[in-house]
């Protein structure tokens, strides 16, 4: 028996010599407050599904960076002589998680799919103006356009134009197959999505992490709890900012505050009484304290807007002081209107979206000062989304947008603010055409004075990127220029 | 018996029938489209009605719930349009949580409630029976989310001898599995427990008053048996009554501490469904929710045939 044992003692040492201790696991557990209604990025716009699949899973023939700019991705470099036809040169040697390479015929079969209307893709705008597209070899392609689209790249880089195999379309809604750094392999529906790491992953040295499990946690209290209680490493969305301060003097977590695209508004019906009426428009906004709203609202987290270009936007302006609050001016504006006394209104808001509502009692607050008697009335977000959103039924609402340049969504008159200015709607179609930087900007500048001139809704704050994780964690995006969740660079650090 | 028997399977089908139509009825009436919630404000409501045409949601109501009746006739009971994958499939995938979970938790209301009645009942109007009284005020009073976070803090946050939410899974052992459904079981049991500390020392002391204890005592009975034996047996019909309508209120009460514990269990699955207006899941798990409240009731009317033998159903 002493025999048996000597020899097993001995061999374990062989092992321990032949193969030294393997580097510990490099796995990350995250909080996510939504869980995503289905992975597949051709069929939801959900910012949850993005958070999981955009990035991680699939990527898009450009990507637009943590600095917000647009960099080749899986085409190493693209090429226009006229701002009509596009050619993109793939990389070579991307594999799809199935093991296949990603051909020029693939982009040709997604871009294809994303404009046939019966594949109900949501953003079919974005190809609209694609009139052909040309597979010249395995690795190159060209997409001639019907007419110049100054945002054909950022379309192209855009969540809804990310890269999967032609045999992998029937299982997008729930196990997504991409060329991203990290492969689907579990999603227990209601609890947990598991993405491990994807060995041939394009990019060498990347990913850092073995192993992503986002934990859907919608009860910010348990969001919280379970930080504390080390039972997740990170909290991405959900945090309120009011344990910010408390977080923020705690050693044992970091916490990353920066910026998004999310611009939250308070949208008036401009088809509604009074609110047809740009100086009561005006009064509304110049009876709103922003800076004391954010206080309020948001613990003074969250930069105060002018306009409705975010700060991650390369033509923005600061308009945050164009028309700052003041009372005086707002019963004066009002009295012209024919509103003396003010008048009662109704605000809607979807409690689903907790800033929603604080940042209504802080509204509601400040215009019964310019004798606007705010109701509030809460609903729910699938109630929210029917009334207000789609049939307009509300005199005021307040919810943030989340998708990057969608100052297009002023250039439709159906749209729920039912704003609509010709002038604006000009100017929008010509910066669609004009690709020269400089002339481009200067559309962008008359854009935006002619939104604060007309103030069809008033744009309070950006909501800030507030994640919270264990000290450690490092390589996550500070800003958040589109809503996406770039987890390839993250690491522990060693 | 086999008579009655006959006659509550009718009833049972009869109750579902209605319970599915009335459902069907109300979440389609309700304000909420499920194309819209899927799309959502970032994209267009042209997309939005595509999506309405493709999931067949503009059809006629009648048209709409005689297909989805067809098909849970045949055990299909549709698919999710969150998840795209079968109603059934999801609603099984979720028991291994939600049952576990109400077994445990009604084992605590049962192992708390009996004793503390019991113990209340027979120091009436003294110490003991004030603080058990004070006890189960408490239990009703708190609500069992807040009691839930309570726990949290306690046990995981500073104490750190349980998870603070999440399901291990079975998979990974019986005891990581119970130590994952604890919290919210106590959360969930305990506080039900406090209604049933009433309902049982009402139903003993009544009993208590019984002439027949009173001629077991004047024997000599032990107290023990003049409790157990003469007392309880006697106390439990309206015990089992209200323990079964209870039964009933773990399922709403799941709902609420399963987002709490972020447990994916039936519960959660159903307020996930609402909110995204996945209207087959909410048909699906109502069905469900509703067949198993009919089959506990069912149950209780048959444990009466056991408690006491006077009762028949012929």
């Amino acid at each position: 028996m002493r025999r048996v044992v000597g020899l097993l003692l001995v061999v374990l040492a062989a092992c321990s010599v032949a193969f030294p201790a393997a580097a510990p696991a490099q796995n990350l557990v995250v909080q996510v407050a939504t869980e995503p209604p289905g992975l597949d990025l051709t069929a939801t716009p959900a910012s949850a599904t993005a958070a999981v699949v955009f990035y991680n899973v699939q990527e898009a023939l450009v990507k637009v960076d943590r600095h917000g700019k647009i960099v080749p991705w899986l085409a190493e470099r693209w090429h226009t002589a006229d701002n009509k036809n596009y050619t993109f040169f793939l990389k070579r040697g991307v594999r799809f998680h199935n093991g296949r390479e990603l051909k020029a015929t693939d982009v040709k079969f997604v871009i294809d799919r994303a404009m046939n209307p019966e594949t109900k893709h949501p953003y079919p705008g974005y190809y609209e103006a694609i009139g052909d597209i040309i597979v010249k070899d395995d690795y190159t392609i060209t997409f001639t356009l019907k007419s110049t689209t100054a945002n054909f790249l950022l379309n192209m880089a855009r969540q809804g134009s990310v890269m999967y195999p032609r045999e992998g379309v029937e299982t997008l809604k729930s196990e997504p197959i991409g060329t991203g750094p990290y492969k689907v392999a579990e999603w227990v529906r209601g609890d947990r999505i598991v993405l491990v790491k994807n060995p041939e992953y394009h990019v060498k040295g990347l990913p850092k992490l073995d192993r992503v499990t986002y934990r859907f946690i919608p009860d910010p209290n348990a969001a919280l709890a379970a930080l504390k209680a080390g039972d997740i490493d990170a909290a991405m969305f959900g945090i309120g900012p009011e344990h910010v301060p408390d977080l923020q003097k705690d050693g044992r977590f970091q916490v990353i505050i920066g910026e998004t695209t999310n611009d939250v508004i308070m949208s008036m019906n401009n088809s509604r009484k009074p609110y047809t009426d740009v100086r009561v428009r005006r009064a509304i906004t110049h009876g709103i304290n922003k800076p004391e709203v954010v206080k309020g609202a948001m613990f003074g987290l969250g930069r105060v807007l002018g306009t409705n270009v975010d700060p991650l936007n390369p033509y923005f302006v600061d308009m945050s002081g164009a028309m700052p609050h003041d009372a005086a001016k707002a019963k004066k504006l009002l009295a012209e209107a024919g509103y003396p006394n003010g008048f009662e209104t109704v605000l809607k808001v979807a409690p689903q979206y907790y800033y929603t509502v604080r940042t209504g009692e802080v509204i509601a607050d400040q215009l019964g000062k310019i004798g606007v008697k705010v109701k509030i009335e809460q609903i729910e977000w699938g109630q929210w989304l029917s009334r207000v959103w789609k049939d307009a039924e509300y005199d005021l609402t307040i919810i943030g947008h989340a998708e990057a340049w969608d100052i297009a969504n002023y250039a439709k008159p159906t749209y729920y603010f039912r704003y609509d200015s010709a002038e604006f709607q000009k100017l929008f179609k010509e910066s669609e055409v004009t690709v020269d930087d400089k002339a481009r900007r200067e559309l962008y500048v008359r854009m935006q004075k002619k939104l604060v001139e007309d103030a069809p809704v008033v744009w309070l704050y950006i909501h800030p990127r507030l994640a919270v994780t264990k000290k450690g964690l490092q390589g996550l995006w500070k800003d958040l220029p589109l809503p996406a969740f770039d987890l390839s660079e993250v690491a522990w650090a060693k | 018996m086999r008579g009655y028997i006959a006659r509550r399977a009718a009833a049972f089908v009869v109750t579902l029938l209605v319970v599915s139509l009335l459902v069907f009825v109300v979440v389609r009436v309700l304000p909420g489209d499920p194309a819209l919630v899927i799309i959502g404000p970032d994209g267009s409501p042209e997309a939005a009605a595509r999506l309405r045409e493709a999931m067949g949601l503009n059809r006629p109501i009648p048209v709409q719930y005689a297909e989805w009746l067809g098909g849970a006739l045949r055990g299909d009971l549709g698919k999710s349009l969150q998840y795209d994958v079968p109603v059934g499939r999801l609603i099984v995938s979720r028991l291994p949580v939600t049952l576990p979970l109400a077994l445990m938790a009604a084992t605590l209301m049962v192992v708390t409630a009996l004793p503390l009645g019991l113990f209340a009942a027979r120091h009436h109007r003294r110490v003991g029976d004030y603080l058990a009284m004070v006890v189960s005020q408490i239990g009703i009073a708190v609500p069992g989310f807040w009691a839930g976070l309570l726990l949290i803090l306690l046990f995981s946050v500073h104490l750190g001898w349980v998870q603070s939410g999440g399901f291990a899974g079975w998979s990974t052992g019986l005891w990581p599995g119970i130590r994952s459904l604890l919290l919210p079981a106590v959360a969930l049991g305990l506080f039900q427990a406090a209604v049933l500390v009433r309902a049982t020392r009402s139903s003993v002391l009544d009993v208590l008053r019984e002439d027949y204890v009173r001629t077991a005592r004047a024997k000599g009975v032990s107290e023990l048996s003049a409790l157990g034996k003469h007392t309880l047996r006697n106390a439990l019909i309206p015990i089992v009554t209200v323990a079964g309508l209870q039964l009933g209120q773990l399922a709403a009460g799941a709902i609420i501490l399963e987002s709490v514990f972020a447990l994916p269990g039936l519960g959660r699955l159903a307020l996930g469904a609402i909110t995204a207006r996945d209207l087959p899941v909410v048909q699906g798990v109502t069905l469900f929710v509703a067949s198993s409240i009919v089959f506990i009731n069912f149950a209780v009317d048959l444990l009466y045939v056991v408690l006491d033998p006077r009762i028949r159903y012929d």
